[in-house]
């Protein structure tokens, strides 16, 4: 195990730790045990194209930080853009914000929420005032490494651009969010704890962990062009509601500190910035025993309400699929879409893009005259939302639970094709069809009724695509392999290829609308394919499948 | 020497939320006993070793180890205990070498130390060549006798044993069993919980029967025998827990089964 520089650091604090009646031999020790795990696990930043690797060298967490600094550059002009300091730090600190609360959730729960330490390290002669010491320090170096790669860029430029009070100020204002935030995940988790069980808990963060790769999926594109629409004259209006939005608390303290601007308004809030920090730390002090406490229920499942089937769904499911076998493998397939985190985790934020990209292709185009929208064809762009589907198709045959594929081979099946079909039809409907539907309310919106032809032969031409791509693509039986095997094998050209199939659907749209009835026909034509496609697809024997 | 105690606890109760789990567990061990603490799931048992390690607080009455109230926060007593979960909880990301040390570390052995014992240990129980692969990939078996090895490292006066030989095959619960006998021979004092009615009748000096939170029988199987006019400890496990059902419900378990 490798020595870290860390902790050569913290070395100089020795006789501090010492003096507080902290045994830091055995401290040092946890924490490079607890660092080298860190660098072993995978940051949900990567989490999207990650090829594990199983050298132990390299530090997964460190790596990771790159693309926190690279975010910190696009941070850079809120700095630059000028002295309004209550609008532009604001916004500054509204970043930082988000990705420091999101990394903490996402990445650093398993630290705050760890209840092995409990198991493992309370029967050992170390005492606790150690242990709660070190899970401190942990997060403070975790904590440290995530704000210099944020931020660290950004404070020399502006300490450049604006000097030294302006760095100063900078300086004490982030540790005070670092503070803040901490204490906010630590009594968001409290809450939850309180309330739900461990399951919830693990949810949310997984929605959460969502969150964060769609921000930054979406954060490429959009912060770019976003300098477009900020207006440097905006002058902020105070707004009673403001005081809830606390990277404001910030801004204000800028505000005051460089243009010495002391309204009220702007006193308070900088009250506000210092007082709450140390209020929400006293109040998790006094709060901290019963955390403990609460954490011992992540291990409890409570006892969940059964779900009653709806007779709706049933009925649904009974049209969707006719034989029972169909149905059965369709049931399972969702609840595994449903409820696999590590599943969700990958394909979530893809499905999330998919709905943003057609509507930014639309903006890109229409950035000054949205009068031309309403007859114009660009409604085509909802076309893009098809190109997740070999991406997620390709995600069926992983799961994080693959060992229990063993039930495909131990069970009677016969047929393949209810599996297949089955599954495929549970990627449609439970998958696709939401992410469908939403873009049609909003093209609606946008385009007016008459697109809802063009928009059923959407839908049909999604399916029919689905079918192909499962045609074209390498066999496996769903959920059987690890997502460790994800990206070893390449994908890539092929479903680089499977994309020109939306442009060939694309396109044949586009020419069929140029002729009146046109699309009707093409509407038929579409019925037709996928009818014919449906029934070939899935003739599939147990000797084509692959492992 | 041979009548010296080492651990007493004294009404021992505790509480989750409104459900009483310990209600008033008294008993004194003594050095170089082996005793086999069984009941049924639920019963408290391992919540009571959970307590005397201080995993678990909130409790009422006294738990003197090595004639030490261990409530007054003091942790020295633990450097003298070893401790197999029953539940195999390790930082599984890391290696068993890098966890092994890293525990004797914690019980304040140098690394060296730590590492050549651990190594040593590992492939007499027949697991050497995983001693460099991470724990995660390790089988059932395997993760057992990695946590047994971390609760001997630092070679213990007193051991808490929660299910010791879930998962190992036949041979390895025989060395195990051999382990126990040996180090027993030597003056270590052993708490042993297991669900497995044989090997505790085997192995044990003396055998505590835990029911509803509260102790049921105490004594050598010896006498457990003649108090209760039963054959097997299985028999007498399941008269003192009042379970005389088995056959119904098996039969109902069946009859369930059989319909189509």
């Amino acid at each position: 195990m490798q020595d870290y520089r860390t902790l050569k650091l913290l070395d100089r604090f020795e006789k501090v730790f010492l003096s507080f009646g902290i045994d830091y031999k055995i401290m040092r020790r946890i924490l490079q045990v607890k660092l080298t795990m860190d660098g072993r696990r995978l940051p949900t930043i990567f989490s999207q194209n990650a090829k594990k690797k199983e050298k132990d060298t390299n530090n997964q967490y460190i790596k990771s930080l790159w693309i926190y600094v690279l975010f910190g550059l696009f941070m850079i002009p809120f700095i630059l853009m000028g002295e309004n300091y209550l609008f532009q730090m604001s916004l500054f600190y509204g970043i930082f914000t988000f990705f420091i609360m999101t990394s903490m959730i996402s990445d650093f729960s398993s630290v705050l929420l760890d209840i092995r330490d409990r198991n493992i390290l309370f029967p050992k002669p170390v005492d606790k005032r150690t242990i709660s010491t070190t899970k401190m320090i942990h997060i403070v170096i975790y904590l440290s490494f995530l704000t210099i790669a944020l931020v660290g860029i950004p404070l020399i430029v502006g300490l450049i651009k604006h000097g030294f009070l302006f760095f100063l100020t900078t300086v004490v204002t982030i540790i005070l969010i670092d503070l803040f935030i901490v204490v906010l995940t630590a009594l968001i988790y409290l809450f939850i704890l309180r309330f739900f069980d461990g399951e919830k808990l693990k949810d949310i963060i997984n929605y959460v962990q969502i969150v964060l790769s769609l921000g930054i999926m979406v954060g490429y594109h959009l912060l770019v062009r976003s300098f477009e629409f900020i207006d440097l004259s905006i002058s902020l209006e105070p707004q009673w509601w403001q005081v809830f939005i606390f990277p404001m608390w910030y801004g204000a303290m800028m505000e005051v500190m460089m243009n010495g601007n002391a309204q009220l308004f702007h006193l308070l809030f900088t009250l506000l910035g210092i007082l709450m920090p140390l209020l929400s730390i006293w109040i998790y002090i006094k709060l901290n025993p019963a955390f403990e406490q609460n954490l011992q229920k992540l291990s409890y499942h409570g006892k969940a309400k059964e779900k009653r089937r709806s007779q709706l769904g049933q009925l649904l499911l009974s049209v969707i699929c006719r034989s029972h076998e169909e149905q059965a493998f369709f049931r399972f397939a969702s609840f595994m879409m449903k409820n696999e985190r590590d599943f969700k985790l990958k394909v979530y934020p893809s499905l999330g893009f998919s709905v943003v990209i057609p509507l930014i292709f639309i903006m890109n185009g229409f950035n000054t005259d949205f009068d031309h929208l309403s007859t114009s064809k660009s409604f085509l762009t909802i076309y893009f939302s098809l190109i997740i589907i070999p991406t997620i198709l390709v995600l069926l045959k992983f799961s994080g639970k693959y060992k229990g594929a063993w039930i495909y081979r131990a069970a009677p099946i016969k047929h393949l094709k209810p599996m297949f079909s089955g599954t495929i039809k549970a990627f449609i409907f439970k998958l696709y069809l939401p992410v469908y539907l939403l873009l049609s309310v909003i093209f609606i919106a946008l385009f007016g009724v008459r697109i809802l032809p063009d928009l059923v032969i959407v839908f049909l031409n999604a399916c029919t695509y689905a079918v192909i791509c499962f045609m074209i693509l390498k066999k496996s039986i769903p959920f059987s392999e690890s997502f460790d095997q994800y990206n070893q094998n390449s994908n890539g050209a092929i479903i680089f290829g499977l994309m020109l199939f939306v442009a060939l659907f694309a396109g044949l749209h586009f020419v069929t609308t140029l002729f009146s009835y046109g699309i009707y026909l093409y509407l038929v034509f579409a019925i037709l394919c996928l009818g014919t496609i449906w029934k070939l697809a899935f003739n599939i024997t147990w000797d084509k499948i692959h492992g | 020497m041979e009548e010296e105690v080492i651990l007493t606890i004294k009404d021992l109760r505790k509480n989750y939320g409104s459900k009483a789990v310990l209600n008033g567990v008294s008993l004194q061990v003594k050095r170089g006993e082996v005793i086999g603490y069984i009941g049924p799931n639920g019963a408290g048992k391992s919540t009571t070793v959970k307590i005397m390690l201080g995993i678990e607080d909130d409790y009422s009455g006294e738990i003197k180890i090595f004639g030490h109230d261990i409530s007054d926060g003091n942790i020295e007593y633990k450097r003298k205990i070893g401790y197999v979960p029953e539940i195999a909880e390790v930082y599984d990301n890391l290696t068993g070498h890098e966890y092994l040390t890293f525990v004797g570390e914690l019980y304040g052995l140098e690394f060296d130390l730590a590492d050549y014992k651990a190594k040593s240990l590992m492939e007499l129980f027949g697991v050497g060549e995983v001693y460099h692969s991470r724990i995660a990939s390790y089988s059932k078996g395997m993760r057992q006798k990695l946590l047994i090895i971390s609760s001997l490292l630092h070679n213990p006066e007193l051991l808490f044993f929660d299910e010791p030989i879930n998962g190992l095959d036949a041979n390895s619960v025989m060395i195990f069993k051999e382990i126990m006998t040996q180090l027993a021979a030597q003056g270590k004092t052993i708490f042993y919980s297991s669900h497995i009615m044989d090997v505790v009748e085997k192995i044990s000096s003396r055998i505590i029967l835990l029911h509803d939170g509260k102790i049921a029988a105490d004594g050598t199987f010896e006498e457990l025998k003649q108090q209760n006019m039963e054959g097997s400890l299985e028999q007498i496990f399941n008269q003192l827990t009042g379970f005389s059902e088995h056959k119904e419900l098996g039969a109902r378990f069946v009859s369930i089964v059989g319909e189509m």
